[in-house]
This record gives structure tokens, C-alpha cells and sequence, in this order.
């Protein structure tokens, strides 16, 4: 079952397409990765179908949910924004009490929830610690373990390993591919990096400028070329730059 | 509990555990230390009325609680966008209008602490003259209208301005000019000078309660003098209320 359907998605920003007709669905359970080169629309895609972005054409449904409808779509989904704040002053436990908080749960279940998410990311030692001396992989960890609160339907995450070590980087796509397998969520993987698709990934959609330049299972996109390094670099036209 | 509640008490967590609250108070109570020495030391000279003591403290308390409240609810939105936190909270099914109203009263809790404050020194000043008690309760009902008046406008400059600079400097601007004409010693009693008073809420809310604590006028006598602040918190307030989803946005002005 269709978890996510886009039809003919738009943004525009004065003259500029930010986004231009992006068509896709994605299935309860698969991880889809949102690949493209910086200024491709992904974060645009993500803040549309999150409804923090109100598009300028197309339509869309996330959980069963239209576009219009975004107070029921927010109840039902989780995300790590791009480049996500945290409250320094607060602690990781805190933080994860106020979001089951505002997401309806009861204060009882506010903080089971909270417990059991630091545990799920491995935060459970740090969760009185102010978020402020936390690393930048504890932060991601904890970004998903607040995308995760509410056990969300579709859970989208923008860049999640950004700035990550390789063993940062590891640790974020288990969790990632732990999301879609154990709790049955479509998980939207936004990055710019190759070999988390490949690794997590069981579908592709790649960005240009705007538009959608491929979709569809991995081994379908990359085809001929051998890779999908290969394929990437020919369908956003960076091949020819050489 | 619903969600304002939600976001006033940990909005309220954040600013007085660990926050910029406890500075901020402590502050102002050096402040009103040093007024209160002055106008004590005054009266002992006969130099001030006792009542006028206890008049300038409520004035002086109320106009350093305002801008507090001003500089905290400016913070509010534009604060969280440059901090990169506003988009996780709009991503919650939280409404925005709960959003807007539970950072609001959040930002009026350093002005009911600014009261608590005030009330030993007015007992201090007013000792005597049972002047202390009416002054608190003047200053709670005068001050919570121009305090939620101004600091809705303080959010709504916030929610506006990508900027937590250019939010703070705009509520600052609006004190300062609000603020000034009270200050002027030679302002008409009479025509121009009584409408400039009548149409600032930190004009006719300082006229009214001079009126009250030094004239002993009674409170229903001048209650015209406090329709402008009634009115800038009620259009305050219905302003958020009614433009919330549009102002409670990742970035200002776009959509």
C-alpha cells in the first residue's frame, strides 16, 4: 500500500522552479533514497510533502492523508530537518518528553517514550546530559530518535549523517534500515552520498535543478552503466563537465 | 493538558531553569534596590512625598518589566529560526495559534516575576501609608495589559523578521518611543498633549496610576485612561490569534 503519492509536485520562488513536477509513490516499508546535487530540490521535496512548505501545483497524500490536510499528515509522520537546531540548555531525555508532549502522548507516556527512544539510539547515559555537550553524532542520533516519537508512518530524514564519521555515518544507516524493517515505516532518505543509498536504499529518485531525472529500484536505474556513480553523474548532466 | 499548555510550561522551563530569567530578575531587583535607597533617603529630606515614592516604584517597575517582556516575547520566533529549532516544532501537530499563545504567556512570566519583586520594596516605600498593597494590585492589573499588549507586538516583530536583531531592535524602538513622551516635563494637560497621553498605553497606564496612588483619586474615576492599553492588548492577542498560521513560519514571508 502507497504510503506516499506525489503527483506533479511544483514549487516556485518568484521566477525560480524549485521544484518541478516530481511524481513518485512509495510503499509502507521501503526505504527510498533522494538523491541529487546540492540545489536539486530535495529539501524542497521533504518540506512540501512535510507540509512546513505549501506547493504551488501538484498534489499529494502522506499516511493516507491529502495535502491539505496538514495537521492530520504531522501526527503521523517523523522528520530530521536539514541542518536541525537543538536546544542547548535542555537535556536529551527533556527534549524528547517535549516532542511526545506536543504530539498528544501523556506525561506518563511522554516519558516511557523518551526512555525508550535513547536507549533505541544508545543515548541512555547521556539522557540527563545537557544537549549542548553532546557530539554531532549523539545530536543526529537524537534527531531520529525524535522523528521516531510520535511512531510515525513515513519518517523523512534530510542529510542524517552530514558532518558524521564513518562510524557515525554506520551507526545512523542501521538505525535507518532498524526503522523501515522493525516498525514497517517508509523511511525518505535524503543525501548526497552513494554508498548509503546502495546500502539502505531500496529505490532511488534523483533530482536536478529541480526536476526528476530518474525513478524506480536501484539496479533499474543504473542499468547499463555499471554503477551507479556512473548513472548519477550521466543523468544530472555532471559527466559532461570533464 | 493542552498543547499552549505544553509550550508555556516548557517555553517557561527554558527561561527561568537555566535561562536568561534568573540574570535578567536579578538585574532588575539591583535596580529597584538602588531606586528604593534614593527615594527613601529623599523622604527622609522631605525632598519626596511618601506616596510619590511609592508612585515612582510602580513606574519604574512597571516600565523595566515591559521592556523585559518586550525583549523576551521579540526572542520568541525569529530567535528559534536563527537557533534552527522553529522547524521541528512545526512539524509537530501542535497548532500555531497554540504555539503563538503558549510563547506569549512564557514571555509574561518574567513580568509577573518582575511583580513578585516590586512588592517587598513597595512595602518598604509605602509602610505607613497602606499605600503598598493598592499599588501591587494597580500594578498587576495596569502592567499585565501594557506587559501582554507590548509583548504581542514584541512576537509579532519577532514572527516577521528572520533576524533576532532586527526583531529586538523594533520592540526596543517602540518602548523607546512609547516611553519618551511620559518623560517630557512640560507635556499639555489639555488638547494635544492629554491625546498623546490618552493614545500611548505606557502613558495613560502611568497617568492613571499617579492618578490613583498620588491624586487618591478612586479607580473607577480615570478609567478612561486605560483604554489604550485594554485596547493594544486585545488587538495584540486577536492579532496573533487570527494570523498565527501566517506568521508562525519557517521563514519569514514566504509560504
Amino acid at each position: 500500500m502507497a504510503t506516499i503519492e506525489a503527483s506533479g509536485l511544483c514549487k516556485r520562488y518568484g521566477a525560480r522552479n524549485a521544484l518541478d513536477g516530481l511524481t513518485f509513490t512509495a510503499d509502507a516499508g521501503e526505504v527510498i533514497g533522494l538523491l541529487g546535487p546540492n540545489g536539486a530540490g530535495k529539501t524542497t521535496a521533504i518540506r512540501l510533502l512535510t507540509t512546513i512548505l505549501e506547493p504551488t501545483g501538484g498534489t499529494f497524500t502522506v499516511a493516507g492523508f491529502p495535502g491539505d490536510q496538514p495537521h492530520q499528515i504531522r501526527q503521523r509522520i517523523g522528520v530530521l530537518p536539514e541542518s536541525a537546531g537543538y536546544p542547548a540548555r535542555q537535556s536529551g531525555a527533556e527534549y524528547l518528553r517535549y516532542a511526545a508532549r506536543l504530539f498528544g502522548q501523556s506525561r506518563r507516556d511522554a516519558q516511557a517514550a523518551a526512555e525508550r527512544l535513547l536507549a533505541d539510539v544508545g543515548l541512555s547515559e547521556r539522557a540527563g546530559a545537557r544537549i549542548s555537550t553532546y557530539s554531532r553524532g549523539m545530536k543526529q542520533r537524537l534527531g531520529i530518535a525524535r522523528a521516531l516519537v510520535n511512531e510515525p508512518a513515513v519518517v523523512f530524514l534530510d542529510e542524517p549523517t552530514l558532518g558524521l564519521d564513518p562510524a557515525g555515518q554506520s551507526e545512523i544507516l542501521a538505525t535507518i534500515a532498524d526503522v523501515a524493517r522493525r516498525r514497517g515505516a517508509t523511511v525518505v532518505l535524503s543525501t548526497h552520498t552513494l554508498t548509503e543509498v546502495e546500502r539502505v536504499c531500496d529505490s532511488l529518485l534523483i533530482l536536478d535543478r529541480g526536476k526528476l531525472r530518474a525513478a524506480g529500484p536501484i539496479a533499474e536505474i543504473v542499468g547499463g552503466a555499471g554503477s551507479l556513480s556512473t548513472a548519477f553523474l550521466h543523468l544530472t548532466g555532471q559527466d559532461s563537465h570533464d | 493538558m493542552t498543547s499552549w499548555n505544553v509550550v508555556a510550561t516548557q517555553e517557561s522551563r527554558d527561561l527561568w531553569i537555566g535561562g536568561r530569567g534568573p540574570v535578567l530578575i536579578f538585574g532588575y531587583s539591583i535596580l529597584l534596590s538602588a531606586i528604593t535607597y534614593l527615594a527613601a533617603t529623599n523622604r527622609a529630606m522631605n525632598f519626596l512625598e511618601q506616596r510619590e515614592a511609592v508612585n515612582l516604584m510602580v513606574q519604574v517597575a512597571l516600565a523595566v518589566g515591559v521592556l523585559l517582556t518586550v525583549a523576551i516575547s521579540a526572542d520568541t520566533i525569529s530567535g528559534e529560526r536563527e537557533r534552527g529549532t522553529l522547524e521541528a516544532l512545526l512539524l509537530t501537530p501542535a497548532p500555531r495559534r497554540a504555539i503563538v499563545i503558549g510563547k506569549l504567556a512564557a514571555a509574561a512570566t518574567i513580568w509577573l516575576a518582575c511583580l513578585i519583586v516590586a512588592i517587598p520594596y513597595l512595602w518598604v516605600l509605602g509602610r505607613g501609608v497602606s499605600g503598598a498593597g493598592q499599588a501591587a494590585v494597580l500594578t498587576l492589573v495596569v502592567g499585565t495589559l501594557v506587559a501582554v499588549g507590548l509583548g504581542g507586538l514584541g512576537m509579532i516583530f519577532s514572527a516577521w523578521s528572520n533576524s533576532n536583531r532586527t526583531s529586538l531592535a523594533s520592540g526596543l524602538l517602540l518602548l523607546l518611543v512609547l516611553f519618551a513622551p511620559t518623560q517630557l516635563p512640560a507635556l499639555p494637560k489639555t488638547g494635544f498633549g492629554q491625546l498623546l497621553t490618552r493614545i500611548n498605553p505606557i502613558g495613560s497606564a502611568l497617568h492613571y496610576i499617579s492618578q490613583v496612588l498620588v491624586a487618591r483619586r478612586s479607580w473607577t474615576q480615570d478609567l478612561d485612561y486605560l483604554i489604550s492599553p485594554l485596547v493594544i492588548a486585545v488587538a495584540a492577542v486577536g492579532a496573533l490569534l487570527i494570523a498565527a498560521p501566517r506568521l508562525v513560519r519557517l521563514t519569514a514571508g514566504t509560504r
